[in-house]
Order: structure tokens, then C-alpha cells, then sequence
């Protein structure tokens, strides 16, 4: 039984806290506050514009993906470890590519030696992505607008998006549902449970909620306001905004949900699938009635 | 040294004995599994390489525990029949070790009847062996396999670790791997999340990445069939111990 409480929804965490970047993108400030101190040596995520997938290296160059786009991040996993031999990489992306990226590492397939080559794993708060002409057609279809997207923030449980023209945005999650990558829609982890921090992007763009998972995101936190004090603050997340997320993310998940019964409706393969090649397989982790929070991964 | 060139072995000697037996294939294998022994320091005491045409003197081929194989079997060539049945009866399991053992790999592209072997025309993946059937174990993709695959693959051996083992016990059974795996069993049926793992894994970038729509895109004239990006993409089955996310 699924049951869409805030331990399935976020999941389990050590602490939230809201985090100031006085006037700069906290999250940025912390990657690279730790490659100035070398806490790690690289940053695996995407262009500002997420248009293309993007190693960085050193402090002055961090900049995050800020609109919901962020794809193909893994495809330079073996440059960055193979070639370049980092070994204490930061990967910041959407859960999904955290998946991609542990079963390299449990499995030692697709790259080599991943599983040592990781520092820490922060994933973004996630309301599925969109390829550059699904927010053409997204923006057309919600304000006949043809402006772009400059980022994406949540602001009382809701969407929003900030557009090139300055205005705010609040993004029905019924219609965008419908304009994300078709695996988003099936997606039962998009608060990326499963990496170390998870970061959702707030409304003011030198603020950020940080729901710090891990005992490594923690350690690292604590050691960076050592290293360097009074950079970045942390204030103890208030109930009333984690509330506001896990209302976000239960309405959306109650859509991805309502599609993956019309697949099995349509007799689609679910999530993921059971093509009898890998019959086997599927049974083991996809029992959808079993326990849907050890499957989400 | 971890591995040894005698010809008996004592009854008390309980270490898992292991050999790399070597069929038509480029031995980019055998290259990686005896690179994976650099970092393998845990294991050494529990594994012995008993044979490898590379590493070890000895020409004839020792019982062994575990034989790991690379390349395909070339019908036309005698050597590869008495490989063949020596393998049958000297080891008690067999491996398949990347794309040319488990799926025919480069050997799928392969017309035969060149030079210096222009007799040799026929080349089968020993997981289509039906002579060894009971013995195939497992088959591991890739081209070659990482060594830290090979790694975690024997590490899992030892410790007989079925969660890990089965993806590669049901890899046995699969005569096909391509990119058009991905196409098919992920990117068509709308699971492909775009997160990239199987353009990282493409030895040979027949998996690039199309950033215009999220997805990877597949350029077949590249692909030497080693079943590493599907076997990668976590979209695909996810027999690994899951996460608890709680
Ligand atoms: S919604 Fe889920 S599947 Fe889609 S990008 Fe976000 S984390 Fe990945
Ligand atoms: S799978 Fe690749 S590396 Fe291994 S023997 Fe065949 S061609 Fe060589
Ligand atoms: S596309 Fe690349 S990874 Fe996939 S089977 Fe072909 S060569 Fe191997
Ligand atoms: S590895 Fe990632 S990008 Fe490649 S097919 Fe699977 S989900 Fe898509």
C-alpha cells in the first residue's frame, strides 16, 4: 500500500533548513565554497540553461541548471573519472540521474570504479523536465506567451516559473504534467530521496530549502560552516514550508500515479516493464502492490 | 604472486581456483580481468588464477572452479573445439566475459575468411554453446567489462551474492544486445528519464546524447553488440538492492 505521507513523499531527513546566500544562489555559494577549500575536485551537472550537460572545475565557474531541464548529465561520468581521474566529484541533478549513477556504482558497469570516485550526491526538488520546445509549447498553451523560462521556484506548495520578461508564472501542475518527458510522468521520486542534500529552489534566488539526508550531507554542512563561517546561514526550516512541498509533491504524484494505472489499463508495460526477457527482473523490483517506496528507486 | 603454474593441488587448499580461458576475441578481456587483480587485495587470499594463457606457463588446462571466458567459438578452428570440450570437462562453472563470449560482441561483425586465418569464418558466443549450457553461468556485458565490474563480479561470487549475480545469470539467455535496446525497451515504452548512464557506458559512442529532445540517439554502424548500455540504464531492470528511501 502506498500511503502519501511525508515520509513517502520526501522521505527521511536529518534536518531542513532554509539557507541565505546573501544576494547570491546559496546552493552555488556551497559548491563553490567547497572546491575553493577542496572538499571536492569537480561539479557534474548541467549548463545554466540545462541545455547541455557541464563539468566544472573550478570555484568561479559554478553555475546550476535553473530551470527544470537538466539532461544527459551522466553521459560524461567517464570523462570526468576515466579521463580526467576526479575523485571526489559532486554530482547536483535530479534524482533519476542518482539512479543512473548508483547502479553504476553498486554494479560497476558503464564507468569505472564510480563507486569510489563520488563526494557527494545533491539532488534538486523536481516537477519533471521539459526539452526547450515543450516550454515553448508549455508557456503558449498556460499564457500565450513566448518568452523564456529564466527558473523555476516553488512558492506555497505551488509551480512557478520566472519568466525572461520578469513576470512570475504559477504553473497549473494539470497542464504541465502534460508538457514533461514521458518518464516524469511515472516518476515516484522526485524529491530524490536517496542522494545526500536534496535542495528546493525558493522564491527569492538567494534563498533555498536544504533537506539534508545523509550523514555525509550533514558532515560535509557542518565542516564547510567551519571552513567558512558566516558564508552562507542556516536557519531551521519552519513546518509551514516543508508542509508546502509535501503538498506539491503529493499532488503531483497523485497524477503519475492515475497514469501508471492507465498503462496497466492499456496493458502497457508499468514501470518498469515486463517484457519476458526480463520476467525475472521485473518481479524482483517492480512489485508495484508490494511496497512502492523500496521500488521507486 | 596470486596465481601459480603447478600441476596438483593439495586437498587442503581451499582457495577458489580460477582461470581466463581465451577463444576469437582481441583479449581486451582477459586485459581488463587481470587489471581488476591491482586493486582485487581482498580477495587474494581466497582466489588463485590457475590459468591464463597470458599470465600462466602451463599449456595444458588445470580443473578449475571457475572459468572465465572470453571471445566467440570459431567452428573452423581445431584449437577452439579442444578448447571447447577441454572446458567442459576441467571447469565446474563458466563465465561468459564481455560482448564477443556473452553475445557475440564485435564477432557478430565479423564475414570471416581473411587473413591470416581465411579458413575461420564461423563465430558463435559460447552462451549459444549448447555443449556448455549447464555450465554458462553467467554472462557479463561490455567491451570489455570494467575492471571494477569484474571486481564486484567475482567479490559477489565469493560472498554469493544472488542479488547481485541474477542480471547476469539472465544475461546467459539473451542472444541479442544493441542499442536498439535502449531505443526499444526503454526510450519507445516512455522510461527514458534522459539521465545519460548509457552514453557513458557506449565503449565505442555509438550512444550519443540528443540534447534537442532529452534522449539518448543510437548510430547503429557503430555498435560492436556488447549489451553494456542497456545493462547500464537504470530504467532497464533494477535487480540491485534497492535503497530503502524513507
Ligand atoms: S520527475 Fe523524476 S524522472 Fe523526471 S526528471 Fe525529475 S526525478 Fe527524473
Ligand atoms: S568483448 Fe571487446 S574487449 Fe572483450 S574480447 Fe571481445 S572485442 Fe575484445
Ligand atoms: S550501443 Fe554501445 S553500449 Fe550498447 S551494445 Fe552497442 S556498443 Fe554496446
Ligand atoms: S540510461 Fe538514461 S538516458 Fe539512457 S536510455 Fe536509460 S534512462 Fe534514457
Amino acid at each position: 500500500m502506498v500511503s502519501l505521507d511525508r515520509r513517502f513523499l520526501i522521505g527521511n531527513f536529518r534536518g531542513a533548513f532554509v539557507v541565505e546566500g546573501k544576494g547570491k544562489n546559496p546552493t552555488e555559494s556551497i559548491f563553490r565554497l567547497m572546491l575553493k577549500h577542496q572538499f571536492i575536485d569537480g561539479l557534474l551537472t548541467c549548463s545554466k540553461t540545462g541545455e547541455s550537460p557541464k563539468l566544472i572545475l573550478k570555484s568561479d565557474e559554478v553555475e546550476l541548471p535553473s530551470k527544470n531541464t537538466c539532461f544527459g548529465v551522466n553521459s560524461l561520468l567517464k570523462k570526468a573519472i576515466q579521463k580526467y581521474r576526479f575523485s571526489r566529484l559532486a554530482v547536483y541533478a535530479p534524482a533519476c540521474t542518482f539512479d543512473g549513477l548508483n547502479k553504476t556504482q553498486y554494479f560497476g558497469i558503464g564507468c569505472n570504479w564510480t563507486k569510489t570516485a563520488i563526494s557527494l550526491k545533491v539532488g534538486f526538488l523536481c516537477p519533471g523536465l521539459l526539452t526547450e520546445n515543450a516550454f515553448n509549447a508549455e508557456l503558449a498553451d498556460i499564457a500565450g506567451k513566448s518568452t523564456g523560462v529564466k527558473r523555476f521556484y516553488f512558492d506555497g506548495g505551488n509551480l512557478f516559473y520566472l519568466l525572461e520578461d520578469g513576470a512570475s508564472l504559477k504553473i497549473p501542475l494539470s497542464v504541465h504534467h502534460h508538457y514533461t518527458n514521458s518518464a516524469c510522468r511515472y516518476c515516484l521520486n522526485m524529491a530524490a530521496k536517496g542522494t545526500d542534500i536534496t535542495c528546493v529552489n525558493l522564491k527569492e534566488e538567494d534563498r533555498v530549502l536544504l533537506i539534508v539526508r545523509s550523514e555525509r550531507g550533514w558532515s560535509t554542512l557542518a565542516h564547510l560552516q567551519k571552513t567558512a563561517p558566516g558564508e552562507v546561514l542556516f536557519r531551521k526550516a519552519e513546518e509551514e514550508l516543508l508542509a508546502s512541498v509535501e503538498n506539491f509533491l503529493r499532488e503531483k504524484i497523485l497524477l503519475n500515479i492515475a497514469d501508471i494505472v492507465e498503462r496497466v489499463e492499456l496493458g502497457l508495460p508499468v514501470p518498469k516493464w515486463n517484457d519476458n526477457k526480463l520476467r525475472k527482473f521485473y518481479r524482483i523490483w517492480n512489485s508495484v502492490d508490494i511496497n512502492f517506496e523500496e521500488e521507486v528507486f | 604472486m596470486f596465481y601459480r603454474d603447478k600441476l596438483s593441488f593439495e586437498e587442503e587448499d581451499f582457495k577458489l581456483k580460477v582461470g581466463f580461458l581465451h577463444f576469437s576475441s582481441c583479449s581486451g578481456c582477459q586485459v581488463a580481468f587481470l587489471d581488476m587483480f591491482e586493486e582485487a587485495v581482498e580477495i587474494l587470499d581466497t582466489v588463485e588464477l590457475v590459468y591464463s594463457n597470458m599470465l600462466t606457463k602451463r599449456r595444458d588446462i588445470p580443473r578449475m572452479d571457475v572459468a572465465f571466458v572470453e571471445g566467440a567459438l570459431c567452428v573452423e578452428d581445431p584449437h577452439h573445439i579442444n578448447l571447447l570440450r577441454e572446458l567442459g570437462k576441467k571447469a565446474k562453472m563458466v563465465v561468459a566475459v564481455g560482448g564477443c563470449a556473452a553475445f557475440g560482441g564485435v564477432r557478430r561483425l565479423s564475414c570471416g575468411n581473411q587473413l591470416p586465418q581465411p579458413q575461420h569464418q564461423t563465430f558463435v558466443p559460447i552462451t549459444e554453446v549448447d555443449f556448455l549450457k549447464t555450465k554458462v553461468k553467467y554472462a557479463i556485458p561490455g567491451c570489455p567489462p570494467n575492471p571494477s565490474l569484474l571486481y564486484s563480479f567475482l567479490l559477489a561470487l565469493l560472498e554469493v551474492n544472488e542479488d547481485f549475480l541474477l542480471p547476469f545469470e539472465l544475461m546467459t539467455s539473451s542472444t541479442k544486445a544493441s542499442g536498439f535496446d535502449i531505443i526499444s525497451e526503454v526510450v519507445n515504452k516512455g522510461f527514458c528519464v534522459g539521465c545519460g548512464t548509457c552514453s557513458t557506458a557506449c565503449p565505442t559512442r555509438a550512444i550519443s546524447f540528443n540534447r534537442e529532445c532529452g534522449k539518448p540517439a543510437f548510430n547503429a554502424n557503430l555498435c560492436v553488440h556488447c549489451g553494456s548500455c542497456l545493462a547500464a540504464c537504470p530504467q532497464s531492470f533494477k535487480p540491485y538492492p534497492q535503497p530503502v528511501y524513507v
